[in-house]
């Protein structure tokens, strides 16, 4: 919300090229990995109402819009429901694109999905070759669990480079892999047991699973607590985020419950703590060092002995 | 008739007797927070040597105290920036601008010709400690520098560095940080009046160019000569710029005047004011009776309507306080005869004071050592290590490092650790109660707040932008009540009632207490009071910590402040009103926690067979080195252009950086301070490629998925067409 009033301002007042179109999407509801598994993958509603909210600043006067001569297009758009969104499309973009027809938008959908799963389906292998890795050589690894939105540099500030250029790769938690022989390893026998539905359940430790972003930091904690070589933990939290206060206490206590250490940077700042975070990441590095292997020790103790990240050693039989 | 102006400032009282357009008596002191007793002892003054006499004469006041002492001795009341301007109008009819620095405050007054005579425009700000003298010499206090040497520091010529303008606090940190990479004191005290002169120019200009000629009234502009030559330097920069015609010979010095009588030119205005109106107007004399009615009853009976509840409680909650906190700090360790097996020190090179811990190889604290910080960490490494030897501790089994300088001395000191300061206090605070949950260290400049889990920082606040909750705000303003910060705790306690402060910025909590002081609060209770609103400044504003509760329930205090029985006190009541069942403890070596948490540490690795890196007290007493800081040494790497210090110091078989723009001969070792971010440690291009190599190779082994989805999610992609 902070955001988006800004970015209309420089949009439509701060460019040299001039705007034709101010397309701002209401996002309903998101693709998650764990929809069918949680309540339903929404939005979070400042997420959905925001641009509203930023654009009612630009009527108050007067029509600043009409005034730039820039059209404004917010169509309601729900990506948890994809059959629908070429018509939710069509609809906002016909009067804009004369001559655009329903076929050509459903197709044009069809290939902007196909392209989302592709940069997913990348980003998970990318995340299980870090993993394998560690899993050869017993190294640590760090998980972020944050919002989509600590990735910008402008929110997040960066901060898990500075851990990274201490040796830890960084996974987050949008991306962890979700491939069934490692979903297996780490929640077959809970599953087995009746104890979850299956491993993308959260409904043990999140029975009000509505949001897709949250609903994804909480399995985040739960993989976190299980996968060995995650030893550490960095939650990220900005803009007193009403969704993510009610998360903090259970996702501690899930990754913590095993160990795993937990460290988290709440209320990010507008500007760079550059002295606080340059003491915390030294704290993280210190705690990690000396922790990890006892960690990694003791969560790989309690799964099967059979890691598919580690084939070689996981199928002796077929050698 | 005689005429008095009287002006009632944050820090003093000026006044002035005319009598038939002559200066006949005059007196300029400081009030120590007591206006109401300095104009009362003025004004019998007058009466006594100048016959100064109820309903004939005539009193006019102004200044920030003026307002409650005016109705009471029948004194006619000026605002401050009316009579300044008054007096500058009749002394000096050709000047066009005047800036007043005041303790607290800052006004700028533009004269411009009109067809109805002298038009004024006046700026003043009071909110904000930036820009006035408070800013100056707050900063001063900290560097050590006397006010007679201060006065005397040039401005010209001298190399500048960057300060923040903005806020006293922030340049106080800036000016320590400078200091700590070995800038001279005199370098720091042109910084911070060129600070001054821009943040005048900056907020009380607005659009106006200060024309010749200029007046500069008020304490600072008065007494800090570097002061006048960073106006002179900056009005003549600017009138060159906007091609303002100066008269035929003048010069930028000339035009520039500081008038001998500049401190009493609010005063002095007042009796302009009282000489322009009609005599039977408001403003005769009504004598000293209810203003010293006021000083003996009448303040105490305001104040008693609206004051808190005392600090200490009432006795028995006191004493009780007291049996349990009271005796709770480790008395220092009785010097040992000898102690024949190795010692482990623990250094803490912090913001105020260099402290270390000497620990047995069993544990136990053998003893422990300050130095106060003079700025220079390897002076203050030095010192600390000198004092260490001198109680007889030798034999050095191992040493290390913690605190804001613990990455410069690792090498120069030969350090086995550098820890850092979160992992420290934990350690130390882990050793008394090893189930703590949080701890809070209140420090000189910082405060810091730490949640642990399973052992582990999980969470940390540090709060080193603002200072309002830290223990340097606490001792200013007990020094400049010439309290003792070790007496602090029993004036506070016997304060009766005391005022409610206002949690915040330590700036309007200083307008605050010269709020409070005007209402009659002494200092035994305005201190009571900053006490006791340390904790919410500590934890909700300073922490952003709303819920206690959720942080845990298992408290310890440590850092100098807590030393202060006061605090904790505040702290307690604080603490158990949100968290009822919290178990509060303070850490016996509350002060020395860092360093005590760095020979933890150390001591957690060590074994008998270990040969510790330490050079040896003879070789660290001999560090040679040399500090250098010019525009060799600034910052290129971004446009922040961080003005670095290089400090080289002789070490035997470095290699020393020929190829350095300062060069370095072999046997010298580069330590660059000053920078802002790590890049800055690198000094050159080629060291720059040879680390950043390395910095790739390590990304490339471990990566980053966030950095990869910034560089492909938002990666350009041509359209075909």
């Amino acid at each position: 919300m902070k955001c988006a009033a800004a970015h209309f301002g420089e949009l439509m007042f701060g460019l040299k090229r001039k705007v034709d179109v101010l397309f701002v999407p209401l996002i309903y509801s998101l693709p998650s990995v764990l929809r069918g598994h949680a309540v339903d993958s929404l939005a979070c509603p400042r997420v959905m109402a925001g641009p509203e909210m930023a654009r009612a600043g630009f009527l108050r006067e007067k029509d600043l819009f009409a005034e730039a001569g820039i059209r404004y297009v917010a169509p309601f758009v729900t990506f948890a429901e994809p059959a629908l969104l070429p018509r939710q499309l069509h609809e906002a973009l016909e009067g804009m694109l004369p001559g655009l027809t329903p076929a050509e938008t459903e197709a044009a959908v069809a290939a902007g999905l196909a392209a989302l799963e592709r940069f997913d389906a990348g980003l998970r292998r990318r995340s299980r070759e870090v993993l394998a890795r560690a899993a050869a050589a017993d190294s640590p690894v760090i998980l972020v669990l944050a919002r989509p939105y600590h990735m910008d540099p402008g929110i997040g500030h960066e901060i898990e480079n500075d851990l990274q250029a201490r040796g830890y790769p960084i996974l987050w938690g949008q991306h962890l892999p979700t491939d069934a022989d490692l979903m297996d390893w780490l929640f077959g026998e809970e599953v087995a047991a009746g104890l979850v539905r299956s491993p993308f359940d959260i409904s043990d430790v999140w029975p009000s699973s509505y949001s897709a972003n949250t609903n994804e930091i909480l399995w985040g904690a739960k993989v976190a607590a299980r996968l060995p070589w995650i030893t550490g933990v960095v939650r990220l939290t900005s803009y007193e985020c009403g969704m993510d206060q009610p998360t903090f206490t259970p996702v501690q206590g899930i990754v913590e419950h095993s160990g795993t250490l937990f460290f988290s940077f709440q209320e990010l700042d507008a500007t760079k703590p550059a002295g606080s975070v340059k003491i915390r990441v030294e704290t993280i590095a210190h705690y990690l060092e000396r922790a990890s292997p006892g960690i990694i020790a003791r969560k790989r103790a309690l799964l099967p002995a059979a890691c598919p990240l580690t084939p070689a050693t996981a199928q002796p039989a077929e050698l | 008739m005689r005429i008095v102006g009287l002006d009632v400032g944050s820090t003093t009282v000026k006044a002035v007797l005319q009598e038939n357009g002559a200066v006949r008596w005059r007196d300029y002191q400081r009030h120590n927070t007591h206006q109401a007793e300095k104009v009362l002892e003025f004004l019998a003054r007058m009466e006594a040597e100048w016959r100064l006499e109820p309903g004939r004469d005539r009193v006019v006041l102004t200044g920030s105290g003026a307002g409650l002492i005016a109705p009471l001795v029948g004194g006619r009341l000026v605002q401050e920036v009316v009579a300044v301007a008054a007096a500058v109008e009749h002394l000096h009819p050709a000047v066009r601008f005047v800036s007043e620095i005041g303790g607290e405050d800052m006004k700028t007054i533009f004269f411009t010709a009109t067809e109805a005579g002298r038009g004024k425009q006046i700026y003043m700000q009071a909110a904000c400690s930036g820009g006035t003298g408070t800013f100056i010499e707050k900063t001063a206090r900290k560097l050590r520098i006397a006010p007679e040497a201060l006065q005397a520091m040039s401005y010209a010529g001298r190399t500048l560095h960057k300060i923040s303008s903005k806020c006293g606090i922030f340049a106080e940190t800036d000016a320590n940080s400078l200091l700590k990479s070995g800038v001279p004191v005199e370098e720091i005290v042109a910084s911070l009046y060129e600070a001054v002169v821009y943040q005048n120019l900056a907020t009380l200009t607005k659009g106006n160019t200060p024309m010749p000629e200029v007046l500069l009234l008020g304490g600072p502009n008065c007494f800090f000569r570097g002061l006048q030559e960073a106006w002179r330097q900056h009005l003549g920069l600017l009138w060159a710029e906007r091609g303002v015609a100066l008269p035929a010979g003048a010069t930028p010095e000339t035009l520039i005047t500081v008038p001998q009588d500049g401190l009493y030119y609010g005063a002095l205005g007042c009796v302009q004011v009282a000489l322009g109106e009609a005599a039977e107007g408001a403003g005769t004399y009504a004598g000293r009776e209810r203003l010293a009615w006021w000083v003996a009853e009448g303040q105490h009976e305001a104040k008693a309507k609206e004051g808190g509840a005392a600090l200490g409680g009432d006795a028995a909650a006191l004493a009780a306080f007291r049996a349990r906190y009271g005796t709770i700090q480790a008395p220092r360790p009785a010097r040992r005869a000898a102690h024949d097996g190795p010692v482990l020190l623990g250094s803490d090179f912090g913001s105020t004071t260099a402290k270390a811990v000497a620990l047995s190889t069993e544990g136990e604290v053998l003893h422990t050592a300050y130095a106060p910080s003079r700025g220079n960490p390897i002076e203050d490494a030095k010192a600390l290590l000198r004092e260490v030897r001198q109680a007889g501790f030798t034999k050095i089994g191992g040493l290390a490092l913690t605190g804001y300088g613990k990455d410069l001395l690792r090498g120069i000191l030969g350090a086995d650790e550098a820890v850092v300061e979160t992992v420290a206090h934990a350690r130390a605070a882990i050793e008394v109660f090893p189930d703590a949950e949080v701890i809070c260290d209140v420090g000189g400049t910082d405060v810091k707040i730490m949640m642990l889990r399973q052992g582990t920082v999980a969470d940390f606040r540090l709060n080193s932008q603002c200072s309002s909750g830290n223990g340097a705000f606490l001792q200013g303003v007990a020094e400049r009540y010439g309290i003792a910060l070790e007496e602090y705790a029993d004036k506070a306690f016997a304060a009766r009632a005391m005022p409610a402060l206002a949690m915040g910025c330590g700036v309007f909590l200083q307008s605050d207490i010269v709020n409070q002081q005007r209402k009659g609060w002494a200092a035994e209770e305005i201190m009571a009071a900053l006490a006791a609103v340390l904790p919410q400044n500590v934890w909700i504003y300073a922490g952003q910590l709303n819920n206690l509760r959720a942080a845990g329930r298992r408290f310890v205090l440590q850092g100098g402040t807590h030393r202060n029985l006061a605090v904790v006190k505040a702290q307690v009541d604080f603490i158990t009103a949100r968290v009822p069942d919290a178990e509060i403890r303070v850490h016996p070596h509350a002060g020395e926690a860092g360093a005590l948490g760095a020979a933890l540490t150390l001591r957690d690795a060590w074994h008998p067979g270990l040969r510790s890196r330490f050079r040896g007290f003879d070789a660290v007493e001999a560090l040679d080195y040399r500090a250098t800081t010019t525009e060799d040494t600034v910052c290129r790497w971004c446009t922040v252009n961080c003005k670095r210090s290089f400090i080289d110091v002789r070490l035997p078989g470095a290699a020393g950086r020929p190829w350095s723009k300062v060069p370095l001969d072999p046997g010298w070792e580069r330590v660059i301070a000053g920078n802002s971010c790590p890049k800055g440690l690198l000094e050159d291009a080629n060291e720059m490629r040879a680390v950043k190599a390395a910095m790739e190779e390590s990304q490339g082994a471990s990566p980053n998925l966030g950095a990869v989805v910034r560089d492909e999610a938002f990666r350009a992609v041509g359209l075909a067409g």
